[in-house]
């Protein structure tokens, strides 16, 4: 998967390209709408990532002009800005998503995923884990033929950690992802406890789960 | 009490005292001015007779005889002459009795001595002193209802004109001081006076809107460029740490020593993130649409955050009337408002505490919700600070960052609803949110 990152702050896009580059991303850099004009001519990226405030212009005309050059690519506008008008004639203008500043770049990647699950038809939506098989697009978990039922939380915090496997996600990474904004800082983290636990018990009817683990003050991890 | 009833009653009371003096000193008055009068018309009538005694001769009036009387028919006035024996020269008004055809009277008596011819006379006029009196009642009474009229009459220009006079005060007061939302968005017009007192303080008053409005826009714009400003550098430095929590080197301890970095980040990007959102409400940034639903609204709160009662085991009771409120809002901002309210609710309620949400429209159509938590109270010198950014009451942990009521409050200001506040201490807190027809 080919990405663009059109980012003015360099320390960002810097850490936004190790993070994604650690997930098997291959990643340009562009920090002007110049640049990634120039890029978005020469390269075909599947994703495309844009700032909304760069030094030469409004990341939204990017938008527009981009899509000329790479109309099969997913956009996601990355901004500071983050009112509604902007959200709005982003996703007007072809954008796939929105993230504010200051986003988790776990999100990020959980966001492009869905995007490439949805746009790009990609099938990897069955995963073996240990002897279960968990199936991303029907939201469920199979050991055999049976369905093991998860809550609706409980199977977004599973999958969150499936798709960041083999990396410690914290507690309050792990809530803010279920709560997004609502989120309650020390307060949500003990639920995340509560719901890993019923994680835990629901699978071990059927099989052992060593493969999710306590990662002692940190927070949990699959490993895989 | 007004000024305008003030002005009123000053004037009614200070005429009414006015007119009580005056009704209590009028029978003097009048006594007075009757017997000043009396004196004075014995003089005359002395004066007269004289004078006639003068061109006529003194036997005009004795014709022969030793001395000359005569009297009315009822005896009110005499007049006497007679030569005088007592050899005083007497020139005297006083009160005496006298003896008329068997009655004894009083009179006011003039005395007069004079010569004539070489012969001393004494001159006698009498008035009686009932007669004198005899008009003094209705005097009193017709001085009585024309001063009565005349004040009515006064009283009556007094207060329409008091009110042409201050009615620019009224004016001030209900465009500058009642009714006005704020933030002023629109600048205030000035009242039309010729009071230059009014004047004075109506543009004061504008002037005084215009620099709050001034220096709200400043903070305002401070508050949304510094936030805003800060999220930059956040982002950095939490997708730098994110990286380096991902490290495969990392020692256990140095993860912690970033989770616990990463916690204080957090904080400081919740502060900024809930300051950037109260601007952005107050610089209404967020839509309204007709037919938000609070009770829809809250069901969807409760849904969201059902799973925070479990842990203190509190018990949430929900009792709706009958009947669907709607208003023109902001859903999210609205799910905001509750979502903050109820989290309190839980968040300082005790081990196996409850909340009960009910709701009621007042007569005046106005809805209620009310919020009631048997958490730990709010002192009642905090609740009028509840509100206010960065103030923590009754915290004994750390949670929260004193926020999320100052939300609730942009919310309720941005969408025009009232939250009133009660409280016992150790017992609880009910939030009551009035949604004005």
């Amino acid at each position: 998967m080919k990405v663009l990152i059109v980012e003015d702050e360099k320390l960002l896009a810097a850490e936004v390209e190790t993070f994604l580059k650690k997930a098997f991303y291959v990643c340009d850099l562009a920090h002007t709408i110049a640049e990634a004009t120039e890029q978005i001519e020469i390269n075909t990226y599947d994703f495309i990532l844009i700032d909304l405030g760069l030094p030469d212009g409004d990341g939204l005309n990017l938008l527009s002009k981009a899509k000329k050059y790479n109309s099969e690519a997913a956009y996601i506008i990355l901004t500071a800005r983050g009112n509604l008008e902007d959200r709005i004639t982003g996703l007007d203008l072809g954008a796939d998503d929105y993230l504010a500043k200051p986003f988790s770049l776990l999100e990020l990647q959980s966001r492009m995923q869905a995007i490439a699950r949805r746009k790009f038809n990609l099938n990897e939506d069955l995963v073996q884990l240990g002897v279960f098989m968990i199936d991303l697009q029907k939201r469920f978990v199979l050991f055999n033929e049976q369905q093991i039922e998860l809550s609706r939380k409980e199977f977004d915090l599973f999958s969150y950690l499936l798709l960041h496997k083999n990396r410690v996600l914290t507690r309050m990474q792990l809530s803010e992802h279920i709560w997004g904004t609502f989120a309650d800082d020390d307060y949500d983290s003990n639920y995340i406890d509560a719901h890993i636990k019923n994680i835990r018990k629901k699978l071990n009817v059927w099989g052992p789960t060593e493969w999710l683990e306590t990662v002692r003050g940190v927070g949990y991890r699959i490993r895989k | 009490m007004k000024l305008s009833s003030k002005l009123v009653y000053f004037i009614t009371g200070s005429k009414l005292i006015v007119v009580l003096l005056f009704v209590l000193s009028l029978p003097f008055l009048v006594q007075q001015i009757a017997s000043e009068y009396t004196n004075y018309s014995l003089r005359e009538q002395r004066k007269e007779v004289i004078s006639v005694i003068q061109k006529k001769g003194i036997d005009y009036y004795l014709q022969g005889d030793d001395s000359y009387g005569s009297y009315t028919l009822l005896k009110e006035e005499y007049i006497a002459l007679e030569p005088d024996t007592n050899g005083q020269r007497l020139d005297t008004i006083k009160n005496a009795q006298r003896i008329i055809e068997q009655d004894t009277l009083n009179y006011r008596v003039l005395n007069y001595s004079f010569k004539m011819n070489g012969k001393p006379y004494l001159l006698e006029i009498g008035k009686a002193t009932a007669s004198i009196n005899q008009y003094n009642k209705p005097l009193q009474r017709i001085a009585l209802y024309v001063l009565m009229g005349l004040i009515a009459i006064t009283i009556l220009i007094d207060l329409v004109f008091t009110r042409i006079l201050i009615r620019p005060l009224g004016k001030i007061i209900a465009s500058k001081l009642i009714n006005r939302k704020f933030p002023f968005k629109d600048h205030a017009k000035p009242v039309k006076t010729s009071t230059d007192d009014f004047k004075y303080l109506d543009e004061s008053l504008i002037v005084l809107m215009d620099q709050i409005n001034e220096d709200f826009e400043k903070e305002r714009e401070f508050t949304a460029n510094a936030s805003h400003e800060l999220m930059t550098p956040i982002s950095i430095l939490q997708n730098k740490m994110e990286n380096m929590l991902a490290e495969d080197q990392l020692t256990d301890e140095l993860a912690l020593r970033i989770v616990e970095m990463m916690k204080t980040l957090d904080r400081l990007k919740k502060i900024s993130a809930s300051l950037l959102f109260i601007s952005r409400i107050e610089n209404e940034q967020f839509a309204k649409t007709a037919g938000v639903v609070p009770r829809e609204v809250i069901a969807e709160v409760i849904k969201e955050i059902s799973h925070r009662l479990e842990d203190k085991n509190i018990k949430l009771e929900v009792r709706f009337s009958d009947g669907i409120f709607s208003f023109k809002a902001n859903y999210d901002l609205i799910f905001q408002l509750f979502y903050n309210v109820i989290n309190n609710a839980i968040k300082y309620n005790k081990e196996n505490g409850s909340i009960v949400i009910s709701d009621e429209s007042d007569a005046k159509g106005n809805y209620k919700v009310l919020i009631k938590d048997t958490g730990i109270g709010i002192e009642q010198s905090e609740l009028g600070f509840i509100f206010d950014r960065f103030r923590k009451t009754n915290l004994t942990e750390n949670v929260g960052y004193g926020l999320g009521l100052s939300i609730v409050k942009s919310i309720a200001e941005y969408h025009g609803i009232k939250m009133q506040v009660t409280s016992v201490i150790r017992e609880g807190t009910c939030f009551t949110i009035v949604f004005s027809k």
